[in-house]
């Protein structure tokens, strides 16, 4: 599957595509914060229609302890080594927002089964790193760069931890975080020597839950940073306003040649897109905005919440959600300044437009979301955040969390719920569990980058 | 060392011992008692119960908002007893803890303490 080289991932994102379809799918699960006292696991997802335990959890790997609250995860390895033949995409990075843990997990040696290979223990990165609420894990060729979003004492900005290939600290990565406010997610186009980072709020203002009112008060952010990757500081920052409430994803376009990036900014529930003029300037533009829905008994309007975007790896689509919506939705980026939307599907939501899927009663909404690299399969889980979800989906707590396939056409564009496919992390042996990130054992649509 | 008796309501009414100087956390899952958790020094709310009578010292705690204090919720990994005290623990304590945000906005004195301002009147 790696292609004509030796070193793990592909040649190229033309490349990616051709790979063979996935069989096999993790997400993490959570019981952190939700009354289950058990700990977060990795789920072996079985995603093979051939398979008689297709659209089944088939593996359960625990943590060590409760109280993670596992998020977001990220290989070791990615196509950023495909030259590198001494590296292998093996083992996977779990980080435990709420304990500031890394479980390193081997794929490898079972992919069906991964096992626990090491913890890097959160009081060692807090001493030796002065870091804490780990998010966004992307390996920096045969090393690894972990997004943390506070210090130790749960404080904004945070910094980026740097750990060596045996999963070492070797401190912090970044030279400086400039005037950055906030940090959360972060993307890289080494050929132009950039990386983009963006902004949630200080662990200790988004852990607890989401009061709205602190928006205002500053404590989550609205701007985007563009770095000097080589340097390792941030170079120059946008202020994105009332546009660009909660800044959360970035993404760049797979090709590596291209400048082109975009983010979500949730609660404005906006896509911003930028790109580096003929002048070598960065520019930015807003090229998708969710208007508000009227719930049927709120006296407010209801905003989307945006939190995840996903590119296609032919860079032809991009996918995003609306958490409170309900709706996952594909736009057709082939000009990036004036994308068209192609494909909508509702899943859950706080409308009422589809609570039940596939007989299942959806609890939450879309949230996460995972393409399959020929784009034709989008894997989308419905749980945010423990804490978030207890506030605007409080039936998730006996209803647990669900995940959906959506058949995608590549070709045409359009989005269908896959009638065959349903995981409902309501029935899980443990009581119900919110299932979030997903990844696969090749590679996914939101892992590798392209020296 | 000062001790006091801690009482869990929806525990059938289970006492413990505790060390006045050590957060609730660690002295009460140290003698059995099952507790969620999650980073330990009181900035994510995992733990949260609900003190029903007596007092605590919770200063270090940076994740409750004032009107979850208002409501009594103690942040157990760094609250300390200053009193004998009852507890209601566990999820089942939570249901003024979480609040949607669009339907039931905090007024200013309810924010965090550090933007919080003066209750007017």
């Amino acid at each position: 599957m790696d292609g004509q080289c030796c070193g793990p991932g592909f040649k190229s994102p033309q490349e990616a595509i051709k790979a063979p379809r996935e069989k096999l799918l993790y997400t993490i699960a959570i019981y952190t914060g939700t009354g289950i006292q058990k700990p977060d696991y990795l789920a072996t997802v079985d995603v093979d229609p051939d398979s008689s335990t297709y659209s089944q959890v088939i593996h359960r790997l625990e943590m060590p302890g409760i109280g993670d609250e596992l998020h977001h995860m990220g290989w070791n390895a990615c196509s950023s080594c495909h030259d590198d033949g001494s590296m292998s995409r093996k083992y996977l990075i779990l980080p435990g927002v709420r304990s500031n843990n890394l479980h390193i997990v081997d794929t490898a040696t079972d992919p069906r089964a991964p096992r626990l290979h090491k913890v890097i223990d959160g009081a060692e990165i807090k001493a030796k790193a002065d870091l804490s609420g780990p998010h966004t894990v992307h390996c920096l060729g045969s090393e690894i760069i972990i997004s943390f979003l506070g210090n130790a004492k749960g404080e904004a900005p945070g910094g980026y931890l740097h750990l060596d290939k045996e999963f070492n600290i070797v401190g912090r990565w970044e030279t400086s975080m400039g005037d950055i406010k906030f940090g959360y997610d972060f993307w890289y186009q080494p050929r132009h020597n950039v990386m983009v980072s963006s902004e949630w709020a200080a662990p200790n203002t988004f852990m607890p839950g989401f009061d709205l009112e602190e928006v205002g008060h500053l404590k989550y952010g609205r701007e985007l940073h563009f770095w000097d990757f080589e340097k390792r500081e941030p170079v120059e920052s946008f202020y994105l306003g009332e546009d660009g409430l909660l800044p959360l994803e970035v993404k760049f376009h797979h090709d590596p040649d291209s400048t082109h990036g975009f983010c979500g900014a949730a609660l404005s529930t906006n896509v911003i897109h930028w790109w580096q003029d003929d002048a070598k300037k960065w520019r930015w533009e807003k090229i998708i905005d969710v208007e508000n829905e009227m719930h049927p008994e709120w006296p407010i309007p209801l905003p989307g919440v945006m939190s995840a975007i996903l590119i296609s790896m032919d860079d032809k689509y991009l996918y995003l959600n609306n958490w409170l919506h309900g709706d996952m939705r594909q736009y057709d980026i082939t000009d990036p300044h004036n994308p068209k939307l192609t494909g909508q599907v509702f899943m859950g939501g706080l409308l009422g437009k589809a609570p039940i899927v596939n007989d299942v009663e959806v609890a939450g909404g879309p949230q996460m979301f995972q393409l399959s690299l020929d784009g034709r399969r989008l894997y989308v889980t419905t749980s945010l955040f423990s804490t978030w979800d207890n506030q605007f989906y409080p039936e998730i707590r006996e209803k647990g969390g669900v995940m959906v396939m959506i058949d995608c056409d590549p070709e045409n564009g359009g989005m269908k719920i896959n009638e065959d496919f349903i995981v409902d992390f309501g029935k899980e042996p443990n009581g119900p569990s919110r299932c979030h990130e997903s990844r696969y054992p090749g590679g996914d649509c939101t892992s590798d980058i392209w020296l | 060392m000062t001790m006091y008796t801690v009482t869990i309501a929806n525990r059938d009414g289970a006492q413990y011992c505790v060390d006045a100087r050590r957060p609730l956390l660690e002295t009460l899952r140290e003698q059995g008692v099952d507790l969620p958790f999650g980073c330990k020094y009181g900035g994510c709310i995992t733990c949260a119960a609900k003190l029903q009578t007596g007092a605590i010292d919770q200063r270090r705690q940076v994740a409750l908002n004032n009107r979850q204090i208002a409501n009594g919720y103690v942040i157990l990994c760094v609250a300390r007893p200053t009193s004998d005290i009852t507890l209601e623990i566990g999820v089942e304590s939570h249901d003024k803890l979480y609040r949607n945000p669009f339907l039931d906005p905090l007024k200013p004195h309810e924010l965090k303490a550090d933007i919080a301002t003066p209750k007017e009147g």
